[in-house]
């Protein structure tokens, strides 16, 4: 790997700051850069963000680490407005690291009279001044064209396919729990040598926000262990009815595996009660402790793979060829 | 025409309705338990000039989020026209770089308006005059100080009051409402410690001794600047202290010191929804309705 440059001062040229998001998680990325890092957010007494970024950023690359996790709104802002500062501060460029990107279920019209939220972040975003932004897993790929700046997005499966493997599970089906993860899940069955694929049916209703039913399958579980995919788990409804469908088939062991965990609403005493043996999850939002003592959740950091996604930015080496593991 | 309203100040959206003798549009906001936002439309925009009503006071950001995505609702559903009344505008006092370091949130929001689909915009009273040109879509900074004017006719003819700016930055504003009443004004100078916000000192130019001085600021949020400078007028002589803010942001404990403190009356409009436990004896809420409803139809 390239040397990260260095200035004539002898400070790298890069700057991380972190917003209040998962401040945890940019802490262990400025580790593993060896690098500050600096969080420039206070709240005025009537509610308003204030952003003060104390470094110099004068002709430096600027990396704002801030996934969008809960509460959201605040979040997305105080990122707009981190961009805002940065770029006023005569930065080179600002480069937004945003591992679970908010609203972005909400990319496209399902019914009509709708927003298209995941664009109107998307184009904030973009206004606001970024140069360039990373994702992680983000919702569908296609998102990457709300926008004209550079996206990356990079695959979290480089942190959890190796805390499968250490499972050794064998005779194991990869399984999504819905239509949408059907390449999702093509992929794990790759990284994890997995023999089979199945496929859970469900019809979400439209009408009542996040509640989901398992109905029917694609393929066989029967006496097989296996691995349910997803990129998010919020209230669990989805993961949690296939995983106990999966049961009724005649699974074995069952495990998940979830990029982002936002365990709201029931979702821990739903999986606590589930037919799950263990969510395998990453650190992309900020955990509640509930949700880090649950027996039923290992939790691995993703810092290690966006700290490389960062170097290779600054010294102009290939993302891509982070992707594949 | 159709009108749609946010969920930060229904009411308000329903007295500026009536003018137009009709109802706000139905939307259906669910918020999921991360905050995250699901907005639907009912009734069909196409080709409709809308009206969108919606202050940004706290949550702040949230405000902020619902109008943006109701106004892109409003855009990708054919809307011809979509103005904005934003009654009180939220990051408003962020419109320039005070320090090194940061930035101009006023002016992220006001590029993000015009990018989602804003084609107008209707606010009040904003903290500088300057702000109307950070956009470049025809922005109107409406005024409750007619509103004030003739209550203040009302309330104290006769009684030779003194018309007080409580800070320098409320200067225009009280020369206008001076001019507006023929009644005479003086400012406090206020100094604030430009790293923590707080005031350090103040002191009076002029004199108020035996007379009743009206307070007029563009808003009251901790309610402190209103207070001190009520203590300071009554100190030199004043013989009761009233105040007029436009936006009643009420930030923490405001709304109980407000009480509290020496000042007789306070009067306020409805740019910003003053929840029930916000409310005090002392406050009178005045409406601007009528007043964005007259800079809606010319």
């Amino acid at each position: 790997m390239a040397k990260t440059q260095i200035n004539n001062t002898g400070f790298p040229n890069f700057v991380l700051l972190t917003g209040s998001a998962n401040e945890p998680l940019a802490k262990k990325i400025a580790k593993l850069l060896k690098s500050p890092l600096n969080n420039p957010v206070s709240i005025f007494a009537d509610g308003e963000i204030r952003i003060k970024i104390a470094p110099n950023l004068r002709r430096r690359h600027v990396f704002i680490i801030q996934p969008t996790c809960a509460p959201v709104n605040d979040h997305i802002v105080e990122l707009l407005l981190m961009i805002d500062a940065a770029k006023r501060a005569s930065s080179s460029e600002v480069i937004v690291i945003m591992p679970y990107f908010a609203y972005s279920r909400q990319d496209r019209k399902e019914m009509a009279r709708v927003p298209i939220s995941s664009a109107v972040i998307a184009s904030m975003i973009a206004h606001a001044g970024a140069d360039r932004i990373l994702t992680l897993d983000i919702h569908s790929e296609q998102e990457e064209g709300f926008i004209q700046q550079p996206w990356d997005n990079v695959y979290a499966s480089y942190a959890l396919a190796p805390a499968i493997k250490k499972k050794k599970l064998n005779n194991l089906v990869v399984v999504s729990p819905d239509k949408g993860g059907v390449s999702r899940a093509t992929f794990y069955q790759g990284l994890v040598g997995a023999g089979e694929l199945a496929i859970v049916y469900k019809e979400r209703d439209l009408s009542v926000n996040n509640k989901s039913e398992a109905l029917a399958m694609v393929g066989d579980v029967k006496g097989k262990n296996v691995l349910l995919v997803d990129d998010m788990i919020d209230a669990g409804g989805t993961i949690v009815h296939a995983a106990d469908y999966l049961k009724e088939k005649g699974a074995k062991r069952i495990f998940a595996c979830v990029t982002h965990g936002l365990f709201s609403g029931e979702a821990l005493s739903r999986i606590s009660k589930s037919a799950i043996e263990k969510v395998i999850v990453t650190d992309s939002v900020k955990h509640r402790v509930e949700v880090v003592k649950n027996p039923k959740i290992e939790i691995v950091s993703v810092a290690p793979l966006l700290a490389e996604a960062i170097k290779r930015i600054e010294t102009g080496d290939s993302i891509s060829s982070l992707i594949i593991h | 025409m159709l009108i749609f309203s946010g969920s930060s100040n229904i009411p308000l959206a329903q007295k500026i309705a009536r003018y137009f003798d009709k109802e706000i549009s139905p939307v259906e906001i669910f918020t999921f338990p991360d905050g995250e936002k699901r907005i639907t439309l009912s009734d069909r925009v196409v080709g409709e000039t809308t009206v969108l009503i919606q202050s940004t006071n706290s949550p702040v950001d949230t405000n902020y989020m619902e109008l943006f995505l109701m106004t892109d609702a409003l855009k990708r559903s054919g809307a011809s026209e979509i103005k904005l009344v934003i009654p009180y505008m939220g990051y408003q006092r962020q419109d320039h770089i005070f320090r090194d370091g940061e930035g101009v949130s006023l002016e992220v929001m006001a590029k993000i308006l015009e990018a989602v689909g804003i084609n107008e915009v209707f606010s009040f009273d904003l903290h500088s005059i300057k702000i109307p040109e950070i956009f470049t879509i025809p922005t109107h900074n409406l005024s409750a100080l007619p509103i004030f004017a003739q209550k203040i006719k009302e309330d104290f003819s006769g009684k030779e009051p003194i018309l007080i700016s409580p800070d320098m930055g409320g200067v225009r504003r009280i020369k206008e409402i001076s001019e507006m009443l023929n009644i005479p004004f003086t400012t406090i100078v206020k100094d604030r410690d430009l790293n923590n916000g707080s005031i350090c000192d103040s002191k009076l130019n002029g004199e108020v001794g035996g007379r009743q001085a009206i307070m007029v600021d563009d808003m009251m949020s901790t309610g402190e600047t209103m207070i001190k400078a009520a203590d300071l007028l009554l100190e030199k002589g004043a013989t009761a202290v009233f105040a007029f803010a436009t936006h009643a942001v009420l930030s923490g404990d405001a709304s109980q010191k407000l009480q509290e403190s020496k000042i007789e009356k306070v009067f306020v409009t409805d740019t910003v929804e003053i929840p029930e436990d916000k409310k005090f004896a002392k406050l009178e809420i005045l409406s601007i309705a009528k007043v964005a409803a007259d800079a809606l139809i010319s």
